[in-house]
């Protein structure tokens, strides 16, 4: 009746499909994530990823495939799996008119946990996020990143196994952003937490223990990041033409070239492509060039062809800094 | 061990279900608008209303027609207005359900371990209590109104408050599934309540010493027709009968209505809550 799997294993998917309509959002994906590790999912804008991720914590469920959380079949028992499991939304989930505190308070009733258990809770995961002396204070007035970090909190409230974390960073200061992974990487060094992150930010995910990129519903490719970069990074060119006839060039001599958010254009380096030509032919008619290493940000573009930055609709007329 | 186990996931339900409903008591209870709605609302509707036109409702003779109903206006009206804040209140409430989903907060409540009837089950028990304060904020006044309430009654007009609320608060979530946005519900929940209420044999009373066809002179035949189709008119009836010993309709019907509506609007929130 029941799949037999390892025991060390805190997430184990197997042939997860899913279609919204016409759409084919999640499309034979596996995944298995060994407890106290730390997973990052990577991929654009309507890749699959919260999909993904609302299959794992149970709010959405599978057309097809095995789900299993903590040992736990997650579509026959959604209510006994979310016992283990913390959730970290992308958009904030807090009650804004009720104190740090209340909030807390909340969280443990509905997961039902007792009174003294609520307290003492309560008071490490605001220690744990630095917002002891915040408790009282009603959260509509609390910042940004301070609203965050308390999110982190209330989804550890109730001790779970494995957290999820969707896009936790997004929209914070380059400060809040540090204080986050630390507070992060404290939990899995003590506690043994698992963790489930997907993120924008491809340097973000240098520290976990495996990657997963994903696009179209499909996982294309898995891994440690060092054995990612080793398998699918290439050596880029980052070019910056002089004017739109440059850039018309380089195009068509280079139809695998890559433009970014930013209007700069990738060029893998391979046997057919060498720097050397690149610049002998064109080097007086760029504004810059420069050799980028094997990064995941590489393995990400050889793998989808696409900036991982790309907006979603291929509009990118809009300027950004690196 | 199975036993034991059932009767502890139903006890954790029970008290997640003590979580939304606190929560929302405590949201209800903190929002000074709300309160402020509920306190000035009778007060317009017993003070200005009631007393306004209670002058113009003991008609003795108007031809043929005599009004039998040995009320003042102030005391028919009273009970309607104990119903009409518990109206107002409890499909107010079931903007925090348009709130959380807006803001989220809602998705929260979703991946915890409650089960998903229980979150609707907790919300309108939340908002249906609200409603209950209101309507005792009406019943605070009911000696001014110049109704006698005994212990008894006030019981009586509690529980059938209560039943009357929850009915209504499902109905609220049921409209708030259906709509998006803040501004939309509070047009289209205006658009709802007063024409329910005004139609509910609220404001003026179909006279039951009348046969049908006297008041068929009295009243056009589509108001009759809507007043006696309007399942409020029976809730407003019953509360009559409990405030003020005056019904209009059989004694029975009236709770008879309240408690179907209450089952029936509660089935059709579950089955709207789930496409939440």
């Amino acid at each position: 009746m029941s799949v037999s799997v390892s025991p060390a294993l805190a997430i184990n998917v197997r042939n997860v499909s899913k279609r919204f309509g016409r759409v084919l959002a999640l499309d034979d994906v596996n995944l298995s994530v060994p407890e106290g590790n730390v997973l990052a999912l990577v991929g654009p804008n309507g890749a699959g990823k919260s999909t993904l991720i609302d299959i794992l914590c149970t709010i959405g469920k599978p057309d097809s495939g095995h789900v299993e959380v903590s040992g736990i079949d997650a579509v026959r028992h959604p209510l006994k799996a979310r016992q283990k499991l913390g959730v970290v939304f992308q958009e904030p989930t807090l009650d804004t008119r009720l104190t740090v505190r209340e909030n807390l308070t909340f969280h443990g009733m509905v997961y039902q946990m007792c009174r003294s258990e609520r307290r003492a809770r309560a008071d490490a995961v605001l220690e744990l996020v630095e917002l002891a002396d915040w408790g009282n204070a009603v959260t509509r007035t609390l910042s940004s990143g301070m609203r965050r970090r308390l999110e982190i909190a209330r989804a550890l409230m109730h001790e779970p196994r494995i957290l999820f974390l969707d896009e936790p960073t997004i929209g914070l200061d380059a400060q809040s952003r540090a204080k986050i992974w630390s507070y992060l990487e404290t939990l899995r060094d003590t506690q043994g937490l698992t963790l489930i992150v997907t993120t924008h930010y491809i340097d973000e995910v240098e520290g976990s223990d495996a990657v997963y990129i994903i696009d179209h519903g499909k996982i294309l490719a898995c891994g440690a990041p060092d054995a990612l970069k080793a398998d699918y990074g290439r050596t880029l060119l980052k070019v910056s033409p002089r004017g739109e006839m440059v850039r018309a060039t380089l195009v068509k001599r280079y139809p695998d070239a890559v433009e970014t958010a930013d209007g700069q254009l990738l060029i893998a380096i391979d046997q057919t492509v060498s720097a050397d030509a690149l610049l002998a032919e064109l080097g007086t008619q760029l504004r810059g060039i420069s050799v980028e290493q094997p990064s995941l940000e590489s393995v990400f573009l050889s793998l989808t062809g696409r900036d991982l930055r790309d907006a979603p609709t291929g509009t990118s007329n809009g300027t950004r800094n690196a | 061990m199975a036993m034991k186990e059932t009767t502890s996931a139903i006890f954790g339900q029970m008290y997640g279900v003590y979580a939304i409903w606190l929560r929302e008591v405590t949201r209800a209870l903190r929002d000074t608008g709300q309160l402020i709605g509920g306190v000035s609302r009778p007060l317009l509707w017993v003070v200005i209303l009631g007393i306004g036109l209670n002058p113009y409702f003991r008609g003795e003779v108007y031809g043929e027609v005599r009004f039998v109903v040995p009320y003042t206006y102030l005391q028919f009206i009273f009970p309607a207005v104990v119903v009409l804040n518990i109206l107002y209140t409890s499909i107010q409430s079931a903007v925090s359900l348009i709130w959380d989903r807006e803001f989220g907060f809602l998705r929260e409540v979703l991946v915890s371990p409650m089960a998903r009837n229980m979150v609707l089950l907790g919300k309108i028990l939340g908002g249906a209590t609200t409603a209950v304060v209101h309507g005792c904020m009406v019943l605070a006044l009911a000696r001014f109104a110049g109704v006698a309430l005994t212990w008894v009654d006030v019981f009586q007009a509690l529980m059938l408050m209560f039943v009357l609320a929850f009915g209504l608060t499902s109905f609220g979530i049921v409209l708030a599934v259906h709509v998006r946005g803040f501004e939309s519900f509070g047009v289209f929940s205006n658009a709802v309540i007063l024409p329910l209420y005004f139609t509910a044999s609220s404001i003026f009373p179909l006279d039951p010493a009348l046969t049908r066809a006297q008041m068929l002179v009295a009243y056009p035949e589509w108001l009759v027709l809507i007043v006696e189709l309007n399942p409020l008119t029976y809730a407003i009836d019953a509360m009559r009968g409990i405030l003020i010993d005056f019904n209009q309709f059989d004694p029975v019907l009236g709770l008879q209505v309240v408690g179907i509506m209450m089952v029936s609007l509660f089935a059709l929130a579950l089955l709207a809550f789930r496409k939440v």
